[in-house]
């Protein structure tokens, strides 16, 4: 029933891959099942990587606009 | 022959009169039979480009009426989408998606069209299966499937990068078929194919490569089909998170690991004596990941791609794989 608003934000504006993806892994590591991020990405590796990323991992990412992503953790890793 | 000799006897021009210029013309006759026998097309079909990449504009613009449309995958060469953007009417471009198994469906191709084939990717060795199409003109890119792919029957205009046959760099071969409706797209006053002339010593040097690379593959290709395999199943099974490219050509392999940032993984591997190369960003000059990866759905992070050579052996890859092992889980931490 959240908002985007509402929820927690990864702010990786700015920095280059590998980073955003790596931080996005950390942060959500010590997450239960089901929680959502939104994650502030504007390299150009991040859309791509993001939905790999997704595949690789079991997660969930949906891509709100270029640089904005809802990730939904869905399993442990 | 050798190298010093090569240039020796190929210096003089072909096209002038002179006992030394018709040596150098039927060195150039031997090697265009060489290479007509070994890409199955007709000697006279053959063109050499001293710029292989040239051949992109020259194969498929000279394919192209006013009319036609060009239809191409987003996995092809960044020469074809050039060309692609270089059209000023976008309703006749149409770019094809490709699947995660890297093949293109073109069954929904009109007889004017101009198709582009890449037979194999040359960063993930993916090959594409669907290659005798329904349209009047084909050009197909051969610059990574070499002499190991046939050319499909209706080929209109094709080429090969003579490094796919180690080869020497800086020569690239366009076949023109005689059933081809082909136009020179670039200012000419006569019916030359290419601007030329290319470096004779070259075309010699390279006429000799595909000799012995071909001979060479036929009691070679099992081994490195067995090292493609031994990679593959070493990675999936010893480095965590790796993305593999689907399996295509046995030469060519694209490993992908999350978290590892390339260059730092390039740079490491080099240090090691490993040269291979990346579609990542980090690693572009253009800071752009690569479009072929991102097309196939697969990880652009933290990519090498790897050219498994005939002089390959076990043990060198064996020593690869522990220190490929070792070095991503170090930048890893």
């Amino acid at each position: 029933m959240s908002n985007s608003h509402q929820l927690d934000q990864l702010d990786c504006l700015g920095k280059r891959c590998p980073l955003p993806v790596i931080e996005l892994a950390r942060k959500i590591s010590e997450q239960e099942i089901g929680y959502k991020v939104i994650l502030l990405s504007d390299d150009p590796a991040s859309a791509p990587d993001l939905v790999a990323w997704a595949r690789m991992t079991g997660n969930s990412v949906e891509v709100l606009s270029q640089s904005s992503f809802e990730i939904t953790k869905l399993a442990n890793n | 022959m050798a190298l010093p000799h090569i240039f020796e006897a190929s210096w003089p021009d072909p096209a002038k009169l002179g006992a030394d210029a018709k040596s150098a013309a039927i060195l150039l006759n031997e090697a265009k039979e060489t290479f007509a026998s070994h890409l199955k097309v007709r000697s006279d079909e053959i063109n050499f480009l001293g710029e292989p990449n040239l051949g992109f504009h020259l194969g498929i613009s000279g394919l192209l009426g006013p009319a036609s449309r060009l239809v191409y995958s987003n996995i092809d060469r960044m020469e074809v989408f050039a060309i692609a953007d270089s059209l000023s009417d976008k309703s006749l471009i149409r770019q094809l998606q490709v699947s995660n198994t890297g093949q293109a469906d073109f069954s929904e191709l009109s007889a004017n069209d101009v198709a582009v084939i890449q037979l194999c990717n040359r960063e993930t060795g993916t090959i594409q299966s669907q290659v005798n199409l329904n349209c009047q003109s084909i050009f197909v890119d051969a610059t990574a499937s070499g002499t190991r792919i046939s050319l499909p029957e209706n080929w209109s205009t094709a080429l090969w990068d003579s490094t796919s046959w180690a080869g020497p760099g800086g020569l690239g071969i366009l076949a023109v078929s005689k059933k081809a409706n082909w136009k020179n797209p670039l200012p000419h006053l006569d019916g030359r194919i290419t601007p030329g002339p290319a470096s004779l010593p070259l075309i010699v040097a390279s006429a000799l490569a595909i000799d012995s690379w071909v001979a060479d593959e036929k009691n070679l290709a099992e081994k490195i089909a067995a090292i493609n395999l031994e990679i593959r199943s070493f990675i999936s099974k010893n480095i965590p998170d790796s993305d593999l490219a689907p399996h295509g050509a046995d030469h060519l392999l694209s490993v992908s690991f999350l978290y590892v940032n390339a260059e730092q993984l390039v740079t490491a591997l080099a240090d090691k004596g490993f040269a291979v190369d990346s579609g990542s960003a980090c690693n572009a000059t253009n800071m752009q990941p690569s479009h072929v990866l991102a097309a196939l759905g697969l990880l652009t992070q933290g990519n090498i791609r790897l050219t498994i050579h005939h002089a390959t052996t076990f043990d060198d890859v064996t020593t690869f794989l522990e220190t490929l092992k070792s070095t991503v889980e170090e930048l890893r931490g």
